[in-house]
């Protein structure tokens, strides 16, 4: 395992091509992910990936360093290559890959599979009409498993704000996905019952 | 209930469920506020159960590695040869600079003893 920082395989990769491949190992499984759960199919997350790192190798040159990780600086770009993608394919139905194995497993397969992979299917589709940042934080919140400090430290917030937004990003998703929570409980927020 | 203290215990239960189980018990929340909460920590069950880590394919993450290599190698060889032939180009300059300071020096002494020489020429005294 390599144990150069960022800013060192930064520095290296500007002379050395193979830094430059270090930096991609260390890093292109997340942003695999985060492209993964913001688009739905793997097809669109390699071209995404693939686009995102030739960008960040493109302007490595130029790249200063100022203290925050890198991996932020390479989520900024996928987040913007994400956007580009929704906004090219916005007149477009996409079908994801998950809404076919859902509608498939419907018709063929067992009914606890097929309710399974319909109730995943319906919670990211339902995290995938959130506002970009909030889509970002459960990502890293919850594929990434990162803490609330490293989560705030990538999208440049405090970690008290990230508890705010996750707070938030809950009361909005549970507004789309009304039905596949049990409603044995009252739907206390915490937001309208201040004391 | 605050929303600061909803959002850490939110927080904190989503901690719990991935492996920092301390983090509930830090918050140490109440009956009750566990019951006003059920709702949104059944939600986060629910995201901690569907979004899992997923693993892009070997082949590709094999050939997208080596491209990324070969480009930044060929962007290093690029940018290095835009470096020399910047270099070879302000040396020229240079070169080219001296070259002409020397032959405007010697020109300047030229006219400057012609000029005297003219000078004497005039003020000499007739026979």
């Amino acid at each position: 395992m390599h144990d150069e920082s960022d800013s060192e395989l930064i520095a290296q990769a500007k002379e050395d091509p193979e830094a430059f491949g270090l930096l991609y190992e260390r890093y292109v499984g997340r942003i695999y992910n985060y492209i993964y759960y913001r688009t739905g199919n793997h097809q669109d997350a390699e071209d995404l990936t693939a686009r995102t790192f030739y960008r960040a190798l493109k302007h490595l040159p130029r790249y200063v360093d100022r203290g925050a990780p890198y991996s932020a600086y390479l989520y900024r770009i996928a987040h913007n290559a994400v956007a580009n993608w929704h906004r090219d394919n916005s007149r477009r139905q996409i079908i994801s890959i998950d809404e076919l194995v859902m509608r498939t497993l419907k018709r063929k397969g067992p009914a606890s599979l097929a309710q399974k992979h319909e109730e995943q299917a319906l919670l990211l589709q339902a995290a995938r009409r959130l506002a970009p940042d909030r889509q970002q934080l459960l990502i890293l919140k919850f594929v990434e498993q990162m803490r609330n400090a490293e989560i705030a430290e990538v999208m440049g917030r405090t970690e008290g704000a990230i508890k705010s937004l996750y707070h938030r990003t809950l009361v909005a998703l549970r507004e789309e996905v009304p039905d596949m929570l049990n409603g044995q409980v009252e739907k206390g927020t915490g937001e309208d019952d201040d004391e | 209930m605050n929303e600061k203290r909803v959002g850490e215990m939110l927080a904190a239960y989503a901690d719990g469920l991935i492996d920092r189980s301390e983090a509930m018990k830090q918050i140490d929340a109440t009956d009750e506020e566990r019951r006003r909460l059920a709702v949104l920590f059944q939600l986060t069950e629910r995201l901690q159960q569907n979004m899992q880590p997923v693993q892009p394919s070997a082949d590709f993450l094999r050939s997208l590695g080596q491209e990324l290599v070969d480009q930044a190698r060929r962007q290093i060889q690029l940018s290095n040869r835009l470096r020399r032939a910047a270099l070879i180009g302000a040396a020229a300059v240079g070169s080219l600079l001296s070259i002409a300071s020397v032959v405007g020096a010697i020109l300047f002494v030229v006219a400057r003893l012609r000029a005297r020489a003219q000078g004497r020429a005039v003020h000499a005294p007739t026979a």
